[in-house]
């Protein structure tokens, strides 16, 4: 059974590969390299600091831009088609279906981190890069794990879209927020303000704060000590295997 | 058909690892240390030409963007930091820049004139007051109220008359459509530096100009022009600012 996962798993990364998403991927981020290089000659000092940290900076929302939207389309699309009923019919049960997807998204979040660190590799210091790519492949496996719980459980890519993009972009604000909400300048004891700390709290349980992965000023500044990595491999696997288990309940109730 | 499933669908191995995730993942969270406000200094703006470039022919819009994060940065997460501790050196490139982008706002002077050179500190009040006085130079028809202000401000908190006359004649000779308060300013603290007689030769020439054609201002001028020609060292109430 394990190997029918690991055959889903394949054929996902090679219809990654067989459809225009390494197409694309490579050509914004070549597109990004190009405005990088643009954004160095328009700087007076520090040139290459302005090149790397722009590219950086825009490679990692493009990245996670692009693996959301190729998964929500992939999985949109076997919907669709009913390939997944054809699926099912077989001796398949439906979470070794969610995990064989996730590994092949997993797979393919790990090469556009990997495409995504090629650009860098005469600009900063190698260690430096290795946490970054690391950090920015495992930041792409959440994304990947949450585009495909997103997928399954609204069934349609416009609301899945906007719940990942909604989820990401709270994700990176969460710990401002959190500091907002905890050293308020004003009225800290108005009962609005009470309850919106209390729900950001209670959201900063449930969420990981992305703002701490994939930092530039690694790259530009200094390295993160490889603890912080391993605090955010742990985080990461952990967050990804509860996706899993979400997107894995979600099919379980679906009825076809 | 129901689109669902009884929860009873799900295998129990799912649902414990569902639950069993969940758990860990709040319970991780809930473990960690709280975030730590810290206040991140003022990094300088970027250059002229990156601002351009990066504001894609709105120059204007991104110089308000550009207000608005410097107005406040004072302000961060968790963290409210004074002005005084605010490096102004930065903040005047900031404003500089601002006004670059946008050279007939006037946000970026009221903020040098009344926010940043508010401040308990001799120095950071000269640094702004200096600023708006370049700034002035370069349109003076426009920004002649934010170098009164400052003159203002130097003649009676930092108590500098001589600064405050260069900014006042600054304004008389530059800006010839500034109020007329203004373009007088000049006047009264000549008179305050007990330099009556250019006090009186200026304040003459401006009633015999013709400029001041307000029958009461004109009024006003020609009792404080007898005031100065018979000695009477009273200031105005106007002085008294």
């Amino acid at each position: 059974m394990k190997s029918r996962a690991a055959t889903i798993a394949r054929y996902t990364l090679l219809e990654a590969l067989r459809t225009r998403l390494p197409l694309i991927s490579l050509a914004v981020l070549a597109a990004l390299v190009a405005a990088g290089f643009f954004v160095e000659q328009v700087a007076v000092t520090e040139g290459v600091r302005f090149r790397a940290g722009f590219y950086a900076a825009t490679a990692r929302w493009a990245a996670v831009f692009i693996l959301a939207l190729h998964v929500l389309a992939a999985v949109a699309r076997e919907f669709d088609d009913k390939a997944l009923d054809v699926l099912l019919a077989l001796d398949l049960p439906r979470s070794h279906y969610v995990l064989g997807r996730l590994a092949g998204f997993v797979a393919v979040a790990a090469l556009i981190a990997a495409a995504a660190c090629v650009p860098l590799a005469w600009s900063v210091p190698p260690a430096a890069l290795a946490q970054w790519g690391l950090s920015l492949a495992f930041e792409l496996a959440i994304v990947a794990a949450l585009a495909l719980f997103c997928a399954i459980t609204f069934n349609q890519i416009v609301p899945a879209a906007g719940f990942v993009a909604a989820f990401y972009v709270l994700a990176r604000a969460l710990t401002a927020m959190r500091l907002i909400g905890a050293n308020p300048i004003a009225e800290a004891d108005v009962f609005t303000h009470r309850a919106i700390s209390f729900v950001v709290e209670g959201l900063a349980l449930v969420i990981p704060a992305l703002e701490g992965w994939t930092r530039t000023e690694w790259l530009l500044d200094q390295p993160a000590p490889w603890s912080t990595l391993s605090v955010i491999a742990g985080q990461s696997v952990l967050y990804v295997v509860l996706l899993a288990a979400a997107a894995m309940f979600d099919l379980h109730r679906k009825n076809f | 058909m129901k689109t669902e499933r009884p929860i009873r669908q799900v295998p129990r191995p799912v649902l414990s690892l569902l639950v069993l995730a969940l758990s860990l993942q709040v319970t991780w969270q809930a473990l960690q240390a709280p975030p730590v406000a810290r206040a991140d200094a003022l990094s300088a703006p970027p250059a002229p030409a990156t601002l351009r470039a990066v504001a894609l022919g709105e120059p204007i819009a991104l110089a308000q963007l550009m207000t608005l994060y410097l107005q406040a940065f004072d302000n961060q997460p968790g963290i409210s930091i004074p002005f005084l501790q605010l490096d102004y050196g930065r903040v005047t490139q900031w404003l500089a820049a601002i006004l670059e982008l946008d050279p007939v706002g006037q946000y970026p002077l009221l903020m040098a004139s009344q926010l940043y050179g508010q401040v308990p500190d001799e120095a950071k009040q000269r640094q702004m007051c200096d600023f708006v006085y370049r700034q002035f130079e370069r349109d003076p028809e426009r920004r002649w109220r934010w170098l009164a202000h400052c003159a203002i401000i130097v003649k009676h908190r930092l108590k500098d008359p001589r600064l405050a006359l260069v900014y006042a004649e600054a304004i008389t000779r530059q800006a010839r459509r500034a109020s007329n308060w203004a373009r007088q300013m000049r006047i009264f603290i000549l008179e305050d530096l007990g330099e009556r007689e250019a006090a009186t030769v200026l304040l003459g020439g401006l009633l015999a100009s013709g400029e001041v054609t307000e029958p009461r201002e004109a009024h006003f001028l020609m009792e404080r022009l007898k005031t100065l020609q018979s000695g009477d060292g009273n200031s105005t109430p106007a002085t008294k600012n």
